[in-house]
């Protein structure tokens, strides 16, 4: 029945396989790419590990007593950087937090070693809590982990002394207010729908733009479409404009299309985390209307470099299918920004990734969307005025191509490269 | 004399490749001309450059006067290119087709459907200009190109191979066509063609290209007499020999 099945699936393999372009953006790319992502995420949970090992607790201690200093010396003895602090209000010790960079702030109420004695010794009618109040910064994964490493302490602590004499109170410190019994883990868990809904629609709007672009080339190179435009008497850079803002058009309606969809992805389990009657809006979590616009233009430009960037790229195929692939190169620039960002903050990336991140325009609509959000809105018109310097150099190299012959006869050559290195190493050898 | 297009010592290199080798020929106002030659002849290039595709090496091209490289956005709005086995976009209706391409050149409504019945009647596609242009044969695709480069009476449509790859029927509907519009308009007709007993029915003069140069240049029976032939063909053969 399948007569002749293995000479076709050979003639596929030739052709799939010896296309230069095939090889390296679908065989090549992924083995380089999984494994560079992989490291750098390493190297982020390292840093991560690092910034908890350096981690700044305030505590303030009121009570005073024997258990309390074993508490804080407990904490001690774990590594933790313990300041104490000798205030009368809490807004106090809050407001000393950025002087020792501390994220944590514990306090220990008047009675706890009295509190912990009586449990002790039997009597369960009280019990000895410890306030905490966390620092919620947005950057995602690190908040959470502070907390629970304080919870895992407060547990072995409680297991030396048996049966569970300390309890802990969380609280949580959203832009120097301190909202009292909730759980900076809760936050982070409502935060967390909106740090993930971010970068991921970006990362498809861009890559459905950019594809949307390049197939559009291509398909005029092929179809020899584009030759007859380039003879209508219109200017080069208005045929550039239109392919644009047409690709734009149809990505955004992709985008949304897909954003609408998310949201009801994602709420059909946030509802499940425990909101406690947390309102973002009212914790200045949410954008202003200025943020918004800012999320906006910084989307914008991105997404434009991007359109640009893959029409260039597009020049040098010579049908849809090396459009693609040639495109394939430039996903890891999105990729990888769109995966870190959504799961921890930049700051806590070591500084040659930092900087890493930082130069890739494609990471800017996320870092703006989260500096817009902590209120950060001088870091968003940073990141607009770098991704908008690049925007200009690459809408430039593209029209610059659309203006000569180049667009027709610019290719790829492989094959030249090749017999050039070829030529090369024998002269040498 | 003033000319449609003027070429003189034309040269394109590519990379390694000299395509064109000092290129001269004019072509006179309301002819046909014809660049006849075999595949990787050149004469492909040579209509690019004419077009404004391409930028010559060297030498000089004018169309109407008007130099390609000086002034290519002036030489856009007197001509219309048709590459060879160009496609049209897929998912418009051919009249969609039509009316975004006739938009480029037309200054009003009036004119835009004007041009749009114009290409209707060139086309003889009738109804099935209604259709998207991924349903249209070859041959139909092929119609719909010819009569939009013809659509807007252009000063000179610059065709690269008008026929290529139509059957009998597909072929002989497009050169008549082309034959019958460009005299009734006044409309000069550069093109391209292998195909060297058509060109010998369609052109006014014609120049034969072999790698970059014209080896003759004439009037089709002019050339036959020359060289004491039975068609093109044979003047082909035996001038390439000589040459």
């Amino acid at each position: 029945m399948l007569k002749g099945i293995g000479n076709l699936v050979l003639k596929e393999l030739k052709e799939l396989m010896r296309d230069p372009k095939i090889l390296l953006g679908m065989v090549l790319m992924p083995l380089l790419m999984f494994p560079l992502m992989g490291t750098i995420i390493g190297a982020s949970m390292e840093a991560t590990k690092e910034k908890l090992a350096e981690m700044h607790v305030l505590v303030w201690d009121k009570d005073c007593g024997s258990y309390a200093k074993n508490f804080t010396e407990y904490l001690r003895s774990y590594g933790i950087r313990v300041h104490e602090v000798d205030v009368s209000k809490l807004s106090e010790a809050v407001a000393l937090m950025p002087d020792y960079n501390a994220t944590l702030l514990i306090e220990i109420p008047n009675g706890f070693s009295e509190n912990v004695s009586r449990v002790i010794e039997g009597n369960t009618t009280v019990s000895a809590k410890v306030e905490v109040y966390g620092v919620f910064s947005g950057s995602g994964m690190f908040e959470e982990v502070c907390v629970s490493m304080v919870d895992a302490l407060v547990e072995s602590y409680n297991r030396q002394k048996a049966p569970n004499p300390v309890g802990v109170e969380k609280n949580t410190i959203v832009k120097g207010e301190i909202l009292e019994g909730i759980d900076p883990g809760t936050v982070s868990g409502l935060m967390m729908a909106q740090s993930i809904t971010m970068p991921l629609t970006i990362m498809m709007l861009l890559t459905f733009a950019m594809q949307i672009a390049a197939t559009s080339v291509a398909m005029e190179k092929e179809e020899k479409t584009l030759e007859t435009l380039l003879t209508l008497p219109i200017g080069r850079f208005t045929i550039l404009a239109g392919k644009l803002a047409g690709s734009t058009i149809v990505a955004a309606v992709g985008a949304l299309a897909y954003l609408v969809g998310f949201q009801y992805y994602m709420s059909s389990f946030t509802g499940m985390i425990p909101a406690e009657g947390v309102d973002l809006a009212a914790l200045g979590l949410v954008p202003s209307m200025l943020g918004y616009v800012l999320i906006g233009i910084s989307l914008f430009v991105s997404l434009l470099s991007a359109l640009a960037l893959a029409i260039i790229l597009s020049a040098f195929a010579e049908n849809v299918r090396s459009a693609q692939s040639l495109i394939g190169f430039v996903y890891p620039l999105i990729f990888l920004p769109s995966f870190l960002l959504m799961y921890m903050d930049i700051s806590m990336l070591p500084l040659s990734l930092q900087i890493l991140i930082l130069a890739i325009p494609y990471s800017h609509p996320i870092l703006a969307s989260k500096a817009v959000i902590m209120g950060n809105l001088s870091t968003a018109v940073l990141s607009i005025i770098y991704v908008s310097a690049f925007t200009v150099v690459i809408l430039y190299a593209a029209a610059k191509l659309f203006a000569t012959e180049k667009i027709l006869t610019v290719k790829l050559r492989m094959k030249k490269l090749k017999i050039k290195w070829k030529r090369k190493a024998s002269t040498e050898s | 004399m003033d000319y449609a297009v003027r070429v003189e010592e034309l040269r394109k290199v590519f990379g390694d490749v000299q395509a064109l080798d000092g290129l001269s020929f004019s072509v006179d106002k309301g002819e046909i001309f014809g660049l006849i030659g075999p595949n990787g002849a050149g004469k492909t290039t040579a209509l690019r450059i004419v077009s404004t595709l391409l930028l010559p090496t060297s030498g000089k091209v004018e169309v109407f006067g008007l130099d390609v490289v000086e002034q290519p956005e002036e030489v856009r709005k007197v001509l219309t290119y048709l590459p060879e086995e160009a496609g049209a976009y897929p998912n418009l209706s051919g009249r969609e087709y039509l009316e975004f391409m006739a938009k480029f050149k037309a200054r009003d409504k009036h004119e835009l459907k004007e041009f749009v019945e114009e290409a209707a009647v060139i086309s003889g596609l009738g109804e099935r200009l209604k259709d998207k242009v991924k349903t249209y044969s070859k041959g139909m695709k092929r119609r719909l190109l010819v009569a939009r480069a013809l659509m807007t009476k252009p000063r000179l449509a610059v065709l690269d191979e008008p026929t290529s790859g139509l059957d009998v029927l597909h072929s002989y509907h497009v050169r008549e066509i082309i034959k019958r519009y460009v005299k009734k308009h006044e409309v000069t007709v550069l093109l391209s063609s292998h195909n060297m007993l058509e060109v010998e029915y369609l052109c006014d003069r014609v120049a034969l290209l072999n790698k970059g140069r014209i080896i003759a240049e004439g009037a089709p029976e002019e050339l036959k007499e020359k060289f004491e032939s039975a068609n093109l063909e044979e003047v082909f053969a035996k001038v390439v020999k000589i040459a």
